[in-house]
């Protein structure tokens, strides 16, 4: 079970790297991104010290952070599943004995790992273009965002598998990708955002792929709040894996293998 | 002149019939619009959160940003719906099929031009008038006048970019990555006050990449705001007049490059 995984994990990990003059075009975009985040969130805050509990010097750490992260998180697995569904070897993924969910979450873990490993170098251009600082919690840091990535992950699963229902999916992966940025407040931390919209993003689970991390990490999020973030990520891991579950009966009845 | 008269016409003949082609496939075209509004919608919310705390932007309120915002994306929609064609050259030089289209009695980059429709502008397009109505200041005729002239010399100065970077395509060069970084600066950067980047980021997009003349210059312009900008209010107002002027260089690169351009030969 585990060795086949592994494998496709590794196959995730070379496809990155095939693509790597992506991920550098990528990272360009990446770095102008934090870039106009800096200069715009600076000249809004002009000589105030502080704005919705968070100093310009936090404020710009977690900008910087929440965007790595969207960078790092970047779901591959809708693609993947839509080319391999369009051409039919989907198939191949089917009669694998580890399963079809596992190896697409296999193939993503591998992907991150390497899109890490090729963003090294531009780690500390986007640290001095943008800004950090020491992080407040660690350990609740890597907690909320090792959960926010498994969330991240189930989601990607649960889009991916609009693919066995309908045959062009790129605008729906899209409208995806932008809802989820936004929601996760990877411009604009959630606590800025005005009241309904507040509400709205609080309820949703995008936050934990990019603000409950940043604002564990800057402080924002403090002590036992922390503790019930990690919990209500466990909670939603929990209520992703039965709905993935449930959808996934029903997909795979309704693979059409093209092809022959 | 006749010639110039024809061509013309056979341009808008050719891009009616594109139209209708982009028509046959009627959701997948309401789709990509969608897509488009979508997603410039995205990029306005940033602006419209962030406002909401804080009621100014280095002396832009939210409505001026509008204003701006709007101005910025029906120019690049103005500019983007008849090129976006040109996207493709790469492949179309790699495959050999440019030599189709120097054989036929039509300029090549009107051909090239009329090959297929930017559909998905078509949502930039609405997205910028929505916000360049709602947002606008009181008009005069006199307003009106200079907001047209400045869509069209802020449509030509991205335009003249793209076509000079693409003529490079000719040449078997990949420019791919280039463009993508290129137009990227000019949708990230192209909607805010330039004054917001500080000195070196604001000169650079005023005096070598001219980001600053497709929007925010005019903008500052019509707003009254002509003080505030860091070129002088003369050349604020002959800005359009940039766009006209790239535009003749720009053609004249794809020109130069069109007479370099060697068939793969398959």
């Amino acid at each position: 079970m585990i060795r086949p995984l592994a494998g496709t994990a590794r196959i995730g990990l070379r496809f990155q790297f095939a693509y790597r003059s992506d991920v550098i075009m990528s990272a360009v975009a990446l770095i102008a991104q934090v870039f106009l985040l800096r200069m715009v969130w600076t000249s809004v805050y002009g000589e105030r010290q502080e704005a919705q509990g968070m100093t310009l010097e936090a404020l710009l750490a977690y900008l910087t952070l929440a965007n790595l992260q969207a960078f790092a998180i970047n779901p591959i697995i809708p693609r993947i599943a839509h080319f391999r569904i369009r051409t039919g070897t989907v198939f191949f993924d089917l009669i694998h004995p580890a399963g079809y969910l596992p190896q697409m979450a296999a193939f993503q873990t591998g992907h991150t790992a390497a899109g890490l490993l090729l963003m090294t170098p531009a780690i500390p251009v986007v640290l001095l273009v943008g800004s950090i600082t020491v992080p407040a919690q660690p350990f609740g840091y890597v907690a909320t965002l090792v959960l926010g990535y498994a969330i991240a992950v189930m989601i990607a699963l649960l889009i991916a598998m609009i693919g066995f229902w309908m045959m062009e999916t790129g605008a729906i992966s899209l409208l995806y990708r932008l809802t989820s940025q936004f929601f996760a407040g990877t411009m604009v931390p959630l606590s800025f955002f005005p009241g309904w919209l507040k509400t709205l993003a609080q309820a949703l689970p995008f936050q934990y792929i990019g603000y409950v991390p940043a604002a564990v990490y800057v402080g924002r999020i403090q002590g036992g709040d922390v503790l019930r973030a990690v919990l209500v990520e466990m909670a939603w891991i929990a209520a992703l894996a039965a709905v993935l579950w449930m959808v996934w009966r029903r997909a795979h009845r309704r693979v059409v293998i093209n092809g022959g | 002149m006749a010639e110039i008269l024809r061509t013309f016409r056979l341009y808008w003949r050719l891009q009616r019939a594109t139209a209708r082609g982009a028509m046959q496939y009627r959701l997948n075209a309401v789709i990509s619009v969608l897509t488009g509004v979508v997603y410039q919608g995205a990029g306005f919310a940033f602006v419209w959160v962030v406002m909401s705390t804080f009621p100014s932007m280095d002396g832009w309120t939210l409505e001026e940003i509008a204003f701006l915002y709007g101005l910025r994306l029906t120019a690049h929609a103005m500019s983007m719906m008849p090129l976006s064609a040109l996207i493709g050259l790469g492949w179309m030089v790699r495959e050999g099929e440019l030599d189709r289209v120097l054989l036929r009695p039509l300029n090549p980059l009107v051909q090239l031009m009329t090959k297929r429709m930017g559909v998905g502008q078509i949502g930039d397009l609405l997205t910028g008038v929505v916000l360049l109505v709602v947002a606008a200041p009181s008009w005069t005729p006199g307003k009106v006048a200079f907001c047209l002239l400045a869509l069209v010399g802020g449509a030509l100065v991205e335009a003249s970019v793209f076509v000079a970077m693409s003529s490079l395509s000719l040449r078997m060069m990949d420019t791919f990555a280039i463009r993508v970084f290129v137009d990227d600066v000019f949708s990230r950067f192209g909607s805010y006050p330039m004054s917001v980047f500080g000195g070196v980021a604001q000169w650079v997009l005023t005096f070598v990449l001219p980001v600053a003349f497709v929007a925010y210059i005019p903008a500052g312009v019509l707003l009254d705001k002509t003080g505030s900008l860091n070129v002088p209010p003369a050349v604020a107002y002959l800005g359009p007049l940039l766009g006209v002027a790239m535009f003749a260089v720009a053609y004249r690169i794809w020109q130069s490059q069109l007479k370099h351009y060697h068939s793969v030969g398959s």
